[in-house]
Order: C-alpha cells, then sequence, then structure tokens
C-alpha cells in the first residue's frame, strides 16, 4: 500500500526536494556556464576569397558559410536549393558583384526569402562597390551584345586577383558588419587593418618575386587575369577564349598562335577549371609554358586563404617561368 | 524658338527620343526607363518528318513556341512574373484564347510573388505552374526532349502545367533541404473541368540531398484533385499522384563540364468515374559529354489501363486527353549549345500503341533561342 510517508523527509515531500535540487542545478548552472552567448552575425559569402576576408575581419563575432567552393568556375555554379538554404538565416550577403553571379545569385536570393539581404537592405553587399572610381577594368566602350558572348556589361569582374582590391574589400566589409553590430565596430575595424597589413607585408615579396621572372607577356585563357595583370604590370597579348562563354573558333587559335610566336616568350595562363586542353594545345604550338593557376581561394589544396592563393600562384608562376624556353636569351 | 527647331522637337517627342536622352534622369517627365521589367523571349523552331503520318502537322517547319517574359520587383512587397505564350493551335483547342494565324496567344504565368512574409513563408498568387512532379512545370524552351513525354501530356498538360489561384510555400526545418507547397486554384488546367465552380487544389513535397559538391538526390511526391474534365458539369473528381527520383551530377572541376541527369517519374490518375487503372510513367537520361554537346535518352509510357476488349465494343465513347491504350515511347536526341542562350538539336522519336500495334516513327530538329533578360533556371 502506497504510503505518502516514504516520500516526506524532514516535514518536505520528496517531490518538492527534487523540484528544489533541479532548480538549483539549473541555476547553478547559469552562475557556472557563460550566459547566452551574444549572436554573431551570420554571414554569408558567394565566393570562396570573400568568405575567408569576411572571417578575418569579423573573427569572433561572426559566423560565415560561402555558396561557391574555391574549385568551381563561379559564372556558372548549379543554384542548388541547398544553396539558398544556407541563405535562410543570413544576415549580411557579401557577393562579388559586376554580374559575376547572375546566373545564380538573383535564383538563390529568391529561393531564400531573407527580406534581411534583399537588395538595397543593410544585409546585401556588393563588394565591387570596393573599387574606386576608375577600379573597374575592361568596362564596355559602345554597343553590347551577345555577339561578344557572355560579356559582363559593368565591367570585369575579377577584381580579388588584385590583392590590393582584397583590402579594400576588407574595409567596406568591416564597415558594413559595424552597421549591422555596432557594439563591435570597433573590432571589425581593427581587423581590417590587421588585414591589409598582412597583406601589403606579403604583397611586396609577391610583386618581386614575379617582377624577377622576366614574363612580361601573357596569353590567357579567359579574362580571369586582367587585375592580375595590372598589378604586377604584365601585358595580356590574347585570350583564348575571346568571346566569354563560348568556346573559341580554330581560326582564332591559330591566329593568337600566330601572335604567340610573334611576341614570343610569352606565358600562356589557365585557371585550374578552364579547358587546360585547348591552354595547353595553345602554349604547345607556341612553344611556350602553361601555368595552370587556382582563380580562387580553395581552387586548389594548397590555396587555403587569401593570403595562399597569391603564394600558390607566384610559385607556380616561378616553375613556368623556370621552365620557359630562355628564347630572350 | 525658330519653327524648324519647334518642328524638330516635335518629332523628337514623337519619335521617343527625349524618352532616351532622359532615361537616367527624367523624374519630371515621367520618361525613366530604370524601372523597367527584364524582357525576354524564347523561341522554338522546329522541322519535323513523320514516317507513318505524312499529312497534317506532322510534317514541315513551324514555330512551336515563343514566350515572352517580363520579370520584376514591384514594390517591397511583391516581385512579379508575367509570361505569355504563343503555340499552334492545335494544342490549345477549347482554350477561349485569342487565335492568330494558327497560334494561340495566351498568357502562360503571370503572378506575384510575396518578398516579406514572416516566418520563411513564400506565397505566390495569380496564374502559375503547379508543382506537379519535375516535368509538368517546366516551359516549353526547358523541355528535356522536343515533346512532353506522352505520360505527362495525357494526364496533364503538353506544355506549362498552369493554373490560377495561390499557393504557399513552406520549408521545412530539416537537415536536407524539403519544402512544401500547397495550393488552391480556379480549376482552369486541362486535366480539371473549367466549366465547374469547385476549387481544384494539391501539394508538392520536394526533398532533395546533397550526396557530394557534385551529385545530389531528388525524391519528392505530387498529388492534386479537382473536378474531372471529363464529366463536364457532371462534378466527378480527379485525384493525381506523382512521385519523381532524380539523381544529377555535374562535375565541377572544369566549366561546361561532364553532366549526368537520370530522372524518373509516375503518376497515377484516380477518377472517381472512369473505368480501368490509368497509369504513367517516363524515364530520361541527359549526358554532356562535351563542353558544348548533350545526348539524350528517353522512354515512356503512358495507359489507359483499360479493358481493352469492352473498349472494342461498338458504342463504347472512349477516353478524354486522346489516351485509349497503351503508348509507349522511345526517344534520343543529339543537341549542340553553344551558348547558354541557343541550341539546336536533332530527335530520333518513335511511338506505339501497345492495343492498336500502330506506330509513328519521326524526325525532328528543334532550334531554341533566348534573346534579351531571361532569369536564370532552378536547379
Amino acid at each position: 500500500m502506497l504510503n505518502i510517508d516514504n516520500f516526506r523527509s524532514a516535514g518536505r515531500p520528496v517531490v518538492i526536494r527534487i523540484g528544489m535540487f533541479l532548480a538549483m542545478m539549473v541555476f547553478g548552472a547559469g552562475l557556472v556556464l557563460p550566459g547566452p552567448a551574444q549572436a554573431k552575425v551570420k554571414v554569408v559569402a558567394t565566393l570562396a576569397d570573400l568568405g575567408w576576408i569576411a572571417e578575418q575581419v569579423g573573427g569572433d563575432d561572426v559566423e560565415v558559410e560561402f555558396l561557391c567552393k574555391g574549385h568551381r568556375d563561379p559564372h556558372v555554379l548549379p543554384a542548388k536549393p541547398s544553396l539558398a538554404r544556407r541563405m535562410k538565416k543570413a544576415d549580411l550577403l557579401v557577393y562579388n558583384g559586376l554580374e559575376l553571379e547572375i546566373g545564380w545569385l538573383p535564383l538563390l536570393l529568391d529561393a531564400a526569402r531573407n527580406p534581411r539581404i534583399r537588395p538595397g537592405q543593410q544585409g546585401e553587399l556588393n563588394c565591387a562597390l570596393a573599387l574606386g572610381e576608375g577600379g573597374i577594368l575592361e568596362v564596355p566602350v559602345g554597343e553590347v551584345d551577345r555577339s561578344q558572348g557572355d560579356i559582363h556589361p559593368l565591367g570585369n569582374p575579377h577584381y580579388l586577383l588584385d590583392p590590393r582590391n582584397g583590402i579594400a574589400v576588407g574595409h567596406l566589409i568591416a564597415e558594413r558588419l559595424a552597421v549591422l553590430d555596432p557594439a563591435a565596430a570597433d573590432r571589425y575595424r581593427q581587423r581590417a587593418d590587421q588585414l591589409a597589413r598582412r597583406i601589403e607585408e606579403r604583397q611586396k615579396d609577391w610583386e618581386t618575386r614575379i617582377g624577377g621572372l622576366g614574363i612580361r607577356k601573357l596569353i590567357v585563357y579567359h579574362q580571369h587575369w586582367e587585375y592580375f595583370a595590372a598589378w604586377m604590370d604584365l601585358e595580356i597579348i590574347g585570350v583564348i577564349e575571346n568571346r566569354p562563354g563560348i568556346s573559341p573558333a580554330p581560326r582564332h587559335v591559330e591566329g593568337l598562335i600566330e601572335l604567340g610566336r610573334q611576341h614570343n616568350p610569352v606565358l600562356v595562363i589557365a585557371a585550374t577549371w578552364n579547358h587546360i586542353e585547348a591552354a595547353a594545345h595553345v602554349a604547345g604550338k607556341i612553344g611556350a609554358e602553361l601555368a595552370v593557376l587556382p582563380g580562387s581561394t580553395l581552387a586548389v589544396e594548397e590555396a587555403t586563404g587569401y593570403l595562399e592563393l597569391f603564394e600558390v600562384i607566384c610559385r607556380n608562376l616561378e616553375t613556368a617561368g623556370a621552365a620557359r624556353p630562355k628564347a630572350d636569351s | 524658338m525658330p519653327f524648324p527647331a519647334k518642328t524638330l522637337i516635335y518629332l523628337m517627342i514623337l519619335s521617343g527620343i527625349p524618352a532616351l536622352a532622359l532615361a537616367q534622369s527624367s523624374t519630371l517627365t515621367g520618361a525613366s526607363r530604370s524601372m523597367n521589367p527584364a524582357i525576354s523571349v524564347n523561341g522554338l523552331i522546329r522541322g519535323q518528318a513523320s514516317r507513318d503520318n505524312p499529312t497534317g502537322d506532322l510534317n514541315g517547319f513551324k514555330i512551336d513556341g515563343v514566350e515572352v517574359q517580363f520579370t520584376s520587383v514591384v514594390d517591397p512587397f511583391w516581385k512579379a512574373n508575367f509570361n505569355i505564350g504563343m503555340h499552334p493551335a492545335h494544342a490549345h483547342e477549347g482554350e477561349e484564347d485569342a487565335h492568330a494565324e494558327g497560334m494561340v496567344v495566351h498568357v502562360e504565368e503571370a503572378y506575384l510573388d510575396g518578398q516579406s512574409l514572416p516566418a520563411d513563408l513564400g506565397l505566390r498568387l495569380g496564374k502559375f505552374a503547379l508543382p506537379f512532379g519535375k516535368h509538368a512545370p517546366l516551359h516549353m524552351h526547358q523541355f528535356p526532349f522536343s515533346d512532353a513525354p506522352v505520360a505527362i501530356a495525357a494526364f496533364l498538360s503538353d506544355h506549362v502545367f498552369a493554373d490560377t489561384g495561390a499557393m504557399g510555400i513552406v520549408t521545412a526545418p530539416v537537415p536536407w533541404y524539403s519544402d512544401l507547397r500547397i495550393y488552391g486554384v480556379s480549376g482552369e488546367a486541362a486535366p480539371f473541368d473549367a466549366h465547374n465552380k469547385n476549387l481544384a487544389g494539391g501539394g508538392r513535397l520536394t526533398n532533395l540531398w546533397d550526396l557530394t559538391d557534385d551529385a545530389t538526390l531528388e525524391l519528392s511526391g505530387s498529388y492534386l484533385h479537382g473536378p474531372d474534365a471529363r464529366h463536364p458539369g457532371e462534378n466527378k473528381k480527379v485525384d493525381m499522384y506523382g512521385a519523381d527520383l532524380t539523381w544529377k551530377w555535374i562535375s565541377s572541376a572544369r566549366t561546361r563540364g561532364p553532366a549526368l541527369n537520370l530522372t524518373v517519374e509516375a503518376l497515377w490518375p484516380d477518377y472517381e468515374e472512369g473505368e480501368g487503372d490509368p497509369w504513367g510513367w517516363y524515364g530520361l537520361a541527359q549526358y554532356r559529354f562535351h563542353r558544348n554537346w548533350w545526348l539524350g535518352l528517353g522512354v515512356g509510357q503512358a495507359d489507359a489501363g483499360i479493358d481493352h476488349a469492352a473498349a472494342e465494343e461498338p458504342g463504347h465513347e472512349g477516353h478524354d486527353h486522346g489516351l485509349e491504350g497503351d503508348l509507349r515511347e522511345y526517344k534520343i536526341n543529339l543537341t549542340f549549345a553553344p551558348s547558354e542562350f541557343s541550341a539546336v538539336r536533332a530527335e530520333m522519336v518513335y511511338h506505339q500503341d501497345k492495343v492498336t500495334m500502330e506506330d509513328d516513327l519521326r524526325f525532328i530538329v528543334q532550334a531554341n533561342f533566348t534573346i534579351g533578360s531571361h532569369p536564370a533556371h532552378l536547379y
């Protein structure tokens, strides 16, 4: 027979004592454990480069995800619904702009149904805004139509291949994070300054190494390296994929090979996701070296960050430069 | 002001030249174009030869369809999409649309998408493609083959399967991508009795898993319910069940590198009044074996599921949708897509009715082009 006294102790029912014990555990834990963490700013970057920069600037105050894996060509990322899912909770969308992501980002933005990151909101950040007046290269002049291929009407979007633009983007992201999270504004700005210093320290080394290679003329597969070439004072004498997104015509390739022979020594450059066989064919016919370079952070295993990206580019160019025929000597 | 100058200004006004000049700063005149919608046109041109039906529209060249699309943000609350389609008249007999020169002009889609709903909800209002299966919501220029699979054409629609109403969308908080779409529509689409005032409705649950960086698996189910078009005015109902499975792989190693898409879809109509157990299915494979080249293989079936002996008896009224027997189809095509904006494909299609044993072999060449600012398509 149930005896209520079995559940009493020192005049208090056992259930009350258990309740008190649980309450102490909960409140005690509240004293010992850290309180609810300050919510981090959720950042979604379209590209691995931008994700890395946002991580450096945001530090522990942000959570960063990026959409396009570094080894993928960012022009043609499949707009998978799972990517839209990542954007649902974002407080800040950081994107390259200049219509690099036009084939997939608008779709994902619609599918995400996140009003915080829609155009015009504080949570939408077009990083091309970091480029000052005149900072955008290859803005088409005159009539633009698709006979010129999948051309970018607003200008060449591959500005992150000049690390000086990476510095500007870092500051831009810091300012926007400061707006979204004013309590940490100083930290964002300090980290952006630190990032700038880190890039500038390495930049001199990269410039010295590339400058010392004696490479002045490039043939590139895609118009991906214009900012890189402008930074390094290199001349791009031809583009294999002369109409962006369109396979080059044999006649164009033949003309380019002839041009390359006239200008040799040249270096042929392709990004890891380009049609390497076509680039190798051109390089072989010219008698030039082909350098396959990572076009983005994480494009290859060693390019673990934005700084390492340039390190790998330099290393690959040094290798190609060392191997090229010494026609000029 | 001298008279000729005035005349010139009037001519400029009439010609619209000031609108061009003031495009960027015309708040005073209201002639700004900066808020204009994105406009695009898709065109499909077909040449076809039929081995066994050398008459009628199965042979010769024709415009398969033209679709004009307008897309724009309306205001902070809505985004709008408006799509006008022009297709050969035979595909739309009975529709109350404007007919001209053997073509039907009709609104394929005209809808608003809510932009700022709470709790991650989506809302679509207007005429929109109904999310039943993988193929039925596609516009013709998105078809993997020149024509819809026989099962889709027989039980749903041979072009985009659209109706007018409202649809709610919610994404499930699960570790994979899962979204549920539920709609109520007026019941104007092909399987519904358009004159019946009862609403039609349905839903679709889409589940998609990222298997690897390059591969996804989608498993989805669809359902719809509405007044049966086969019994106009009788208030008979039709339920339709569908399931589809898609495995998609797109190599990330190269721009426009190899890609493979395998899809299988089945649907089962359940008519309140009708004989047999109709059903249909199709399977297709699309393989990009070179940057600009795709190979497609397709197989499909639409089975009326009727007692064929009874169907042959005198006085048998037959069924709607032109489906009497057990249609089978086998397709192969080769597509050359030099850019995202044009493609040409050569296709061979073999049809056979397993009941009558009638068959047909068709050779099709189809060109597909897009001009203007056309939104990219979902994955």
